[in-house]
């Protein structure tokens, strides 16, 4: 009989075992979880304070209370309802905000400088109903050339350097979602967006997209595959070359690709 | 002021809404009545009924999670009969796209603004009716007009609306959704906006020049408070949707290419963002038009069943209005992943992140007012409580998504999903409720059972409490939203019986609901008979009869005080009781007394 108290703890906190953040593979990620796992202390920490101070008047105030007759409209009351209001918003909402400016100014808006480091890998992505078509500029360094890796929905990329993505789509609004690098942009017909990571840990990742596309929504998956350096840069030549090989000038679906500059439109 | 004067005082306030004698025929009794308290109740019924079709799609939603692509009891071998009972790929995204617009334009709206705007402005201002009359009905019957169109959508070719409820292009296009249940459904809501402009503009004229003698805007409940300023935000911003829907339904029949680009586009091309800063611009405080009705009627019940005046009332009303105009500057934190300009994102987040101010400042008047009180658990105390409880969850869960950087990951996660059911539906879910509770004797003349309203506040406030955590939680997992099947995904297929439980929950809380039905019907028929007060509050619609005549009132109230004037030790010694009607003259005029109408107790 006593075996059973783990077995129905286990059936009851089973499903629970599975919440938690998604491994995070990325360099910067942390700065995400950090200020997920800081916020969500302060809240539980108010809300936990609102019950007790809710089941306490409930309570100890009930019917057989007298009712205090307070306006609660003096200087000297209302004063503590602002500052507690104050109080709460610096602290937590400062906390979330300055935290936010740190990440977004510091790393994930710094294109330039994901840019200036060396080894740093391009990826065009142009997505559709219901995949994610992606394009590297091969050994020429130029988008939409013959030596151009082009791959559906699995990607590959180095550890451990910054990979930066220039995203559109062709049909609907799209959402190219990695939660494993703990990044996400959506993919607008018409226009570029752009996201940038760099992976710290070799694995597989998934990409899922966040947008709403369509019926087929729930199976626009990809992955994004991280290798060590030189096991990437040996499959980027094997590929390089394999797609020059391949390459059918004709194939006019396959010629896409933009000119890699700080772009906002494309026609 | 003399006698004589007074006399002419009373007769000119008279003179300005005069009695009409009531209606005879069924027609204008029932269908096309004037009376702001018929046409409540047409709201009422109609909100009611397309709550339980949005609550059945959620259900459908619910299953799919739970046991995704196997044949569904009850609607399956019915509604389901062609398809073997299984919701495939298309019609789920048919049926999340009807469940978010039908909860939101064809039931919370109707049901919180339509029918309590309807019948507590009037009768809590001291008013006879409506400023105007006529466009309350006609605004009705433009909404049921609405309503019609929801359900031929149902019919479409190719099946109902399908691009999600935010109806972003280029998919609610003809590229994505190209059947005539889209453009029946993008109609509805142009239509059913059209009726919400009507009833803000009655309801705005109404509280600003029928308030009674002596009823000053902090003298109005809170109740009043929150209409007025959703009806503003519905005056201002609905419009901005009706423009969107206008574009879209351009692009949609007549080929005009607002908000396509890309190589969807033929030639040229719009931009899709464009429908987004629309639709956001009224989005944003479309969830406020939902939520300050349900916070004014909450911080009313709060004072009420405390016995205890408001805390702090000028700070309620001025955090209400001031949310009211932040409300208009924040909606780009649901577009930080559209490549917006960085520097106008981390602007919305500041902006977003105040809005928290007020919202805090209301929060510790609820938790002020009734501490210290003498607590009446009534059931619709219980629902106020309820409703401070689950906007807790969706108060907190709404820092995360506000601030840039944490929404990268959170975006698009079942996390929102969570958070704004929580704020949007269940707050206003358990403040409606709150209302139709308290109401209710004054609407129908009956009471409701007491102990069917407890259990259905406990099997609901329970029952949302874990249908929308276990939302929380998995998207804090990462679960997106509006997936078919999310257990495709390698990440996602460990949260499959947390999804499950998640639905054992709704399933629950959705046939709790019958409990409410039954009460409902059979209070209707059968209830005790309703004294004119029988919460005891001062407010004046309980100072009339339970139902109130088609008038409302014999004669116009002059209002004395402010709507909480509970427990003051004054009058309790010259009344024998712990509350005094607003428009009450008190023989002794206690020093005590005349304090209470006067500057620090509004």
């Amino acid at each position: 009989m006593p075996s059973l108290v783990p077995q129905i703890l286990a059936f009851l906190g089973g499903p629970l075992d599975a919440v938690h953040l998604p491994p995070d593979g990325s360099e910067s990620g942390w700065r995400i979880d950090e200020m997920i796992n800081t916020t969500t202390a302060f809240v539980s920490l108010l809300f936990v304070l609102m019950v007790i101070w809710m089941l306490w008047s409930v309570i100890r105030h009930g019917p057989e209370h007298e009712a205090l007759h307070d306006h609660g409209a003096e200087w000297k009351s209302w004063r503590w309802t602002a500052l507690v209001a104050a109080l709460i918003f610096f602290v937590v909402d400062g906390d979330l905000f300055t935290r936010s400016m740190i990440a977004m100014r510091g790393t994930y808006l710094d294109f330039a400088g994901a840019e200036a480091t060396p080894g740093a890998v391009r990826i065009e992505i142009n997505a559709h109903q219901w995949a994610w078509n992606a394009r590297y500029a091969g050994p020429d360094g130029k988008f939409n050339t013959p030596d151009d890796i082009v791959v559906l929905n699995d990607l590959v990329v180095p550890q451990g350097a910054p990979v930066i993505f220039q995203v559109t789509s062709t049909d609907v609004i799209h959402g190219f979602n990695v939660p494993g690098m703990r990044m996400k942009v959506d993919a607008v017909p018409g226009t570029v967006t752009r996201m940038w990571f760099q992976p710290r840990d070799a694995g597989v990742y998934e990409i899922i997209c966040a947008q709403h596309c369509g019926a087929n929504h729930y199976k626009m998956r990809g992955t994004v595959t991280v290798l060590p350096r030189p096991e990437f840069d040996r499959w980027a030549q094997v590929t390089s070359v394999n797609a020059a090989r391949a390459y059918d000038p004709k194939d006019m679906e396959a010629h896409w690709g933009w000119e890699w500059t700080e772009h906002s439109r494309v026609e | 002021m003399t006698a004589q004067e007074a006399a002419l005082n009373r007769q000119a306030i008279e003179a300005l809404q005069p009695i009409h004698a009531p209606p005879t025929s069924f027609f204008r009794k029932y269908i096309w009545s004037l009376d702001h308290k018929v046409i409540a109740k047409q709201y009422l019924w109609s909100g009611l009924l397309f709550l339980l079709v949005g609550g059945i799609l959620a259900m459908m939603i619910r299953w799919q999670w739970a046991f995704p692509g196997q044949p569904m009891p009850i609607l399956g071998p019915t509604v389901l009969a062609r398809s073997g009972g299984v919701i495939g790929p298309g019609l789920y995204m048919q049926i999340f796209t009807m469940h978010g617009l039908i909860m939101i334009f064809f039931a919370i709206t109707p049901i919180l603004i339509g029918a309590f705007g309807n019948f507590t402005i009037p009768l809590l201002i001291g008013a006879r009716d409506m400023a105007f009359p006529w466009l309350n009905a006609l605004s009705f019957w433009v909404f049921a007009l609405s309503q019609c169109l929801v359900i031929a959508a149902f019919f479409g070719d190719l099946g109902a609306a399908g691009a999600g409820w935010t109806t972003y292009p280029p998919l609610a296009t003809n590229i994505g959704t190209p059947g005539t249940g889209q453009t029946l459904m993008v109609a509805a809501v142009f239509v059913t906006g059209v009726a919400s402009i009507m009833g803000g503009i009655n309801y705005v004229t109404t509280v600003i020049r029928l308030r009674a003698p002596g009823m000053t805007y902090l003298r109005m409940p809170l109740t009043v408070w929150g209409q007025f300023l959703t009806a503003i935000l519905n005056v201002l911003f609905v419009p901005v949707l009706g423009s969107a829907a206008l574009l879209l339904l351009m692009d949609r029949i007549f080929g005009t290419q607002f908000f396509i680009a890309g190589a969807a586009a033929v030639k040229g091309g719009g931009d899709p963002i464009l429908f987004q800063h629309l639709f956001w611009i009224f989005g944003h405080p479309e969830v406020y038009i939902l939520i300050l009705p349900a916070w004014g009627i909450v911080a009313d019940l709060l004072s009420y069943f405390s016995r205890k005046p408001a805390n702090w009332y000028r700070g309620s009303v001025l955090a209400m209005s001031a949310v009211t105009v932040l409300s208009a500057v924040v909606y780009g934190h649901h577009m930080f992943q559209t490549g917006m300009n960085p520097l106008l994102g981390q602007g919305f987040m500041l902006l977003t992140l105040i809005i928290s101010i007020p919202a805090e400042v209301l929060f510790l008047n609820w938790l002020r007012t009734i501490y210290k009180g003498s607590v009446r658990l009534t059931v619709p105390m219980l629902f106020a409580l309820g409703m401070v409880f689950v906007f807790g969850f969706g108060g907190l869960t709404g820092l995360y998504l506000g601030a840039v950087a944490p929404d990268i990951y959170l975006h698009d996660t079942m996390f929102v999903v969570g958070h704004f059911h929580f704020t949007m539906a269940a707050a206003s879910f358990l403040a409606s409720f709150a209302g139709l509770y308290y109401w209710f004797p004054k609407m129908f003349g009956r009471m409701m059972s007491t102990r069917l309203g407890k259990a259905h506040f406990w099997i609901s406030v329970i029952g949302i409490t874990l249908v929308f955590g276990g939302q929380l939680l998995v998207g804090y997992a990462g679960q997106n939203r509006r997936l078919w099947n999310p257990f495709e995904y390698d990440l996602f297929r460990p949260l499959a019986p947390l999804n499950r439980w998640t639905s054992y929950a709704a399933f629950t809380l959705f046939f709790g609901q019958l409990i409410f039905v039954w009460n409902f019907f059979a209070s209707l028929a059968r209830g005790q008979k309703a004294e004119n007060n029988p919460w005891q509050v001062g407010t004046l619609e309980w100072s009339t009869s339970s139902p109130p005549p088609p008038h409302n009132y014999d004669l116009i109230p002059v209002v004395l005080r402010g709507p909480h004037e509970l427990s003051n030790p004054e009058l309790k010694a010259a009344l024998g009781r712990d509350w005094v009607g607003q428009a009450e003259v008190v023989a002794t005029q206690l020093p005590g007394a005349a304090r209470a109408s006067g500057r620090g107790a509004t």
